[in-house]
């Protein structure tokens, strides 16, 4: 059949992708820490069907030939790691990091997870768990039961007061992990990353030293979407997807007309 | 059987390689760096013993429109668009070197600076650009020079490591290739040119004119019409001598 129908084809389904990725960002554009995705487009091979220099005559030769592309895909969806702005919410146990730098997660299987959402809270044992699914914070750090007060420093010093005692006591080290590729990181959705072979190695380290962010208490990282930003790209996947689609019934308006006049 | 027949067959073929010709073009009216294809019809004669009377048509794609497309301001480090004129010089799947207009660009877990279909960005003496890491802050400057911060050092220590070949070859020389990279058609290899101006944050967006592009379509649509008017009117003449011949 006619090749335009796939092509267009095509460009229908890498716009319906990119409808998906869209959509995904405004569906999260409240999440805390949530980074947002771009899908990334590329254009198909090309076929020859006329190849340039071929013989036009005994003596001749055509400058150019005919070479046609097979349209669009999606071959990426880009997280973008841009910081999202600041929260402040004055919960000692939300958590942000300024700068470059994951929290470390325990997963149930044992493997690491990472993550930029830093409204921790404590659990039955009073260990600093993730909100939700209440997976601890590596190092897991234990916040007594009596404790008055609780105070991360900007280098993740963890600090507790407890009755009675007028100087703060030292019960942890919050460390963080950046890796070099962060975009290489596999979401895997509860706000969390995994390490892939594109991120790299994760590399620990004291917060606010050797090119690491700060955590700062009492604030959060929203979401870095920026709604006008998806809305205008929601406009513009619509408008291509339209113009895809009316080459489609182009075509199809070709081959009526031909099948029924001939 | 009439020519005319056949003369209309390949004009309506031809149209539908036009059509798809323009459908590309849609297709990736959406595609970072694009540049689309252009199409025209050239009158073919048909050689061989006889009358040489007749002429067909052909669609060819002679060039591709090199206007730049609209800038899209991303903000990420590791983006630049091309201001005006010029190229940036990658390498592609066989070890050659290839023009893009296509400034998105990844780091590999191995430090090579790369666009976002895996061809490594070329750099001084043409080899590929390798990013000591870790760094903290990448920058990509205006003419194409790439400082790093490497991690933990303080602020003003940026170090050059390297410049992206940017080169400006004459677009009436360069050829879209089955991969989507450009090349040159006379072999000459490509210069550095240190007038080439990139923008920092930003990606160049496809230069498909939508409009246009419809336009030539309703027109192929038509002119599509038109070829199988002619072939119906071929049945019709070839039923007229059949009918003067038959007896009674």
């Amino acid at each position: 059949m006619h090749p335009a129908l796939w092509i267009s084809k095509t460009g229908l389904d890498a716009q319906q992708t990119n409808v998906s990725v869209i959509s995904n960002n405004l569906a999260n554009a409240s999440t805390v820490g949530y980074k947002k995705s771009r899908a990334v487009f590329e254009d198909l091979l090309y076929q020859t069907i006329n190849q340039p220099g071929g013989r036009s005559s005994q003596n001749t030769k055509m400058p150019s030939g005919l070479m046609i592309g097979a349209g669009a895909k999606v071959i990426a969806t880009q997280k973008n790691h841009d910081q999202g702005n600041v929260q402040t919410t004055d919960n000692a146990f939300d958590l942000m990091i300024d700068g470059r730098g994951f929290f470390e997660v325990l997963m149930p299987d044992g493997t690491t997870a990472y993550t930029r959402n830093g409204q921790f809270g404590l659990n039955d044992e009073g260990t600093i768990v993730t909100p939700g699914a209440g997976y601890p914070l590596q190092p897991e750090i234990q916040v007594p039961e009596d404790a008055q007060s609780f105070t991360v420093g900007e280098d993740g010093e963890v600090s507790v007061r407890l009755p009675g005692q007028t100087d703060s006591q030292v019960i942890g080290q919050i460390t963080i992990t950046d890796f070099v590729n962060s975009s290489g990181l596999e979401p895997r959705g509860q706000n969390l990353y995994l390490e892939t072979g594109a991120s790299g190695a994760p590399q620990n380290g004291i917060a606010s030293e050797n090119g690491l962010g700060a955590i700062r208490q009492g604030s959060l990282e929203t979401s870095n979407v920026n709604v006008t930003e998806e809305l205008v790209n929601l406009i513009e996947a619509q408008r291509v997807y339209e113009m895809n689609s009316k080459v489609i019934s182009t075509v199809d308006q070709m081959l009526t007309f031909a099948t029924q006049q001939l | 059987m009439d020519q005319l027949l056949y003369i209309s067959m390949t004009g309506a073929k031809q149209n539908m390689h036009s059509l798809a010709v323009r459908g590309n073009n849609l297709a990736n009216a959406n595609t970072t760096g694009f540049k689309a294809d252009l199409e025209n019809a050239r009158s073919m004669q048909a050689f061989g013993p006889g009358m040489p009377s007749r002429v067909f048509a052909m669609t060819e794609r002679p060039t591709q429109n090199f206007t730049d497309g609209l800038l899209k301001t991303t903000g990420r480090d590791l983006d630049v668009a091309i201001k005006g004129e010029g190229w940036i010089s990658v390498q592609d799947k066989d070890g050659n070197e290839a023009l893009s207009r296509n400034g998105n660009f990844t780091i590999s877990a191995a430090g090579v600076l790369q666009t976002m279909q895996g061809q490594p960005v070329l750099g001084n003496q043409d080899a590929p650009i390798i990013i000591p890491l870790p760094v903290e802050k990448l920058e990509i400057n205006e003419d194409g020079t790439i400082e790093i911060r490497p991690e933990g050092a303080p602020a003003d220590a940026l170090e050059e490591v390297n410049r992206i070949k940017l080169s400006k070859p004459f677009a009436g020389e360069l050829t879209k290739g089955e991969d989507g990279l450009f090349r040159s058609t006379n072999g000459q290899p490509y210069q550095p040119d240190a007038t080439v101006e990139l923008v920092k944050g930003a990606l160049e967006g496809s230069n498909v004119n939508p409009v246009q592009e419809m336009t030539h379509m309703i027109s192929m649509q038509r002119q599509f019409e038109m070829q199988i008017k002619m072939m119906k009117t071929a049945e019709e003449n070839e039923k007229a001598t059949n009918s003067l011949l038959r007896l009674s």
